[in-house]
């Protein structure tokens, strides 16, 4: 065959091909319907493709911190709860029926978790599954906050069943479920004024506030219930006082303003938080993200964006244990 | 219509010069001297200027003559002698003489202070200013302006927190780089008193052009009671506005950064505040101590000198900016 007949094959076949798959298209050939599934052959291909984009692109194992601590499994089995477990179910349970014909089926999470490694679920729980019905993480650059749901998947992994579960999500109600004091990784809401709860609640849904996981629980409750929710569970006690702080904390540095000047007795600023016994893991937590630049928050925020870019990471852990540690 | 470009050309030439010509003068010149350092180095700008002229004339007008008025053959003996004595002896000792001429004048920019210590350390845009007078134990802080007496040599110390800047009076001296973690220093003794302008002379980030200050040169009896007023404690707010304008400064955490000796306010990062409404300028040299300035600088900070370290209250009410505009212009 000459070239020209073969270029002429080649062009007839390429209009074929463009005139029926604009057909599917244009027509509605394919069949949408979950119903119907997708041929062993299809299902393969995309489930590999899905394998092998999630082992390309997972962090290294060296990046995985340790992910034993009780308050992180904890903090994450309480957002998985509330956020994951509709379509992959509590350990030991079934998602609901209508979750079994979403195509492809979310696997329940024992299954679920069973072929990754920690980092590998840190990636699908960041990025997301693309076409499979599986989120992003809600917040993109808290990268951080994923490890505490992969610690508690990983615990499922090493055999958390439905009592261990049960007996990490209980609680009164959603809210103080999370923020009755007992966790090292979850704020204290008791020890805050109620406009500074009211507008962080309102900087979680507006996303000014990155978080995955209160971005979640903003979004639950109707921002009309935000004010007396804040009211019940907020404090309007003046500043206690801050005895022995650290230098960096009384007068601060060169480079450093001092904390107690905006967070220590005298200061009547209600949109200011008291740090006094605060969560120690989260107070740390937060002063990393706002050196880092993702922590914002209300309109007084670049406030502590530039306050904490002096801070060494020895001063961060020295504040956190002082204000934590104070009645 | 050549004829007509000409003159245009012309009235531009005369234009340019009579602004270049008005920019030599004023506050912020180093040929309109207000010290010794500065006479000498308007003396050594001169001396260099006539040499160079002399120069410059004398080897083009060489050049001139053997191109145009003889271009015929010279005879060897001769061309040697012109070549060597005009084009390497003579330049090199004209340039030889104004070289040590100007190295002369070295010591005496470093020579010993007479007791008073100014130690100037230069932030990211501002001027941070410690006074040690002879035999302090402590020093008297302030910011954004420095004060010299007449009549005496001032010893200048100088440093950087984190890029390198130049300290520069045109009208008081020469220039001296200022380096984070190594210690510079000069003297100056200024002569005329007045107010003059100090620039950063060395390009160190977004707002280089927006970090000067007011160099406030006073009699010595002038600057001993000066002293003495700086290093006494801020006076207490003595309006309403003025005491609303205490509280809010409190409650707004100003005094995590700024201190205002004589309350509770200690802050180290920025400014002190303590006699902010005596000085010449607000933001290191760019606005004034006014109501107006005071308002739109707290609200606006980052807008105004971009990536300044202070972040804009733009939260604030006009009537709270007002009132915490009125405390920070009772601090006299």
């Amino acid at each position: 065959m000459t070239l020209r007949g073969i270029l002429t094959v080649v062009a007839v076949l390429a209009g074929l091909g463009a005139a029926g798959g604009g057909a599917v298209v244009a027509f509605g050939l394919y069949n949408t319907s979950a119903h119907s599934g997708h041929w062993a052959v299809t299902e393969w291909a995309l489930h590999t493709t899905f394998e092998n984009a999630v082992a390309l692109r997972a962090p290294a194992e060296s990046e995985v911190p340790d992910l034993s601590d009780p308050a992180l499994i904890e903090l994450g089995a309480r957002h998985y709860d509330g956020a994951c477990a509709m379509c992959h179910a509590s350990p030991g349970e079934m998602a609901p029926a209508t979750i079994a014909w979403m195509e492809p089926e979310p696997p329940q999470v024992e299954q679920a978790v069973e072929p990754w490694t920690a980092a590998e679920m840190h990636w699908i729980v960041h990025e997301g599954v693309k076409m499979s019905g599986m989120p992003g993480w809600p917040a993109a650059a808290r990268e951080d906050e994923v490890w505490a749901v992969v610690a508690f998947l990983q615990a499922v992994q090493q055999g958390m069943n439905a009592d261990g579960y049960a007996a990490l999500t209980g609680g009164e109600s959603y809210c103080s479920g999370c923020h009755d004091g007992g966790n090292s990784r979850i704020p204290r809401l008791d020890i805050l004024s109620p406009p500074y709860i009211e507008e962080s609640l309102h900087a979680y849904r507006l996303g000014t506030r990155a978080s995955g996981i209160m971005a979640q629980a903003a979004t639950v409750m109707s921002p009309d219930r935000y004010a007396a929710f804040a009211q019940r569970v907020g404090t309007t006690a003046p500043r206690p006082a801050t005895p022995n702080p650290p230098p960096v904390a009384a007068q601060g540095r060169g480079d450093v303003p001092s904390c107690l000047s905006c967070h220590g007795a005298g200061n009547d600023n209600p949109d200011i938080p008291t740090l006094n016994g605060q969560s120690r893991d989260y107070l740390a937590t937060q002063l990393w993200l706002w050196r880092d630049g993702v922590r914002g928050g209300g309109e007084r925020a670049p406030l502590m964006t530039a306050a904490a870019q002096g801070l060494t990471d020895a001063e961060i852990d020295i504040l956190a244990d002082y204000f934590s540690a104070l009645p | 219509m050549i004829r007509s470009l000409a003159g245009s050309g012309r009235r531009l030439v005369a234009m340019a010069l009579m602004m270049a010509l008005a920019g030599c003068a004023g506050r912020q010149s180093a040929l309109s001297p207000a010290g010794e350092d500065a006479s000498w180095l308007h003396d050594l700008w001169i001396v260099m200027l006539v040499g160079a002229v002399i120069l410059w004339t004398a080897l083009n007008g060489l050049f001139f003559f053997v191109t145009r008025v003889r271009p015929n053959d010279w005879p060897e003996r001769h061309a040697n002698r012109l070549i060597i004595g005009g084009g390497v002896i003579f330049p090199t000792v004209l340039v030889g003489t104004l070289l040590a001429y100007g190295l002369s004048m070295m010591p005496h920019m470093r020579a010993d202070g007479d007791g008073l210590v100014v130690k100037v350390r230069a932030e990211e845009w501002w001027w941070r200013v410690e006074y040690w007078p002879a035999g302090a134990t402590a020093p008297i802080v302030t910011a954004n302006e420095i004060r010299l007496p007449t009549g005496q040599r001032t010893e200048l110390l100088l440093d950087a927190n984190k890029y390198i800047h130049s300290f520069w009076v045109p009208a008081l001296g020469g220039k001296m780089d200022m380096f984070p973690g190594r210690e510079t220093r000069m003297t100056l003794r200024p002569e005329t008193p007045g107010v003059y302008r100090g620039q950063c002379a060395e390009f160190c980030g977004p707002s280089h052009a927006l970090m000067a200050f007011e160099a406030v040169i006073l009699t010595p009896g002038d600057f001993a009671a000066w002293l003495e007023a700086e290093a006494a404690p801020a006076a207490p707010p003595a309006t309403p506005e003025a005491q609303r304008g205490q509280t809010l400064f409190r409650d707004e955490g100003c005094g995590a950064c700024h201190a205002v000796r004589g309350t509770e306010f200690d802050g180290l990062v920025g400014p002190d505040l303590t006699h902010l409404a005596s000085r010449q300028s607000l933001g290191a040299g760019i606005m004034e101590v006014t109501r107006e300035d005071l308002t739109d600088w707290i609200a606006h900070t980052r807008d105004i000198k971009p990536e300044v370290a202070m972040p804009a209250y733009d939260w604030l009410e006009a009537a709270e900016l007002a009132d915490l505009a009125a405390y920070l212009e009772g601090l006299k």
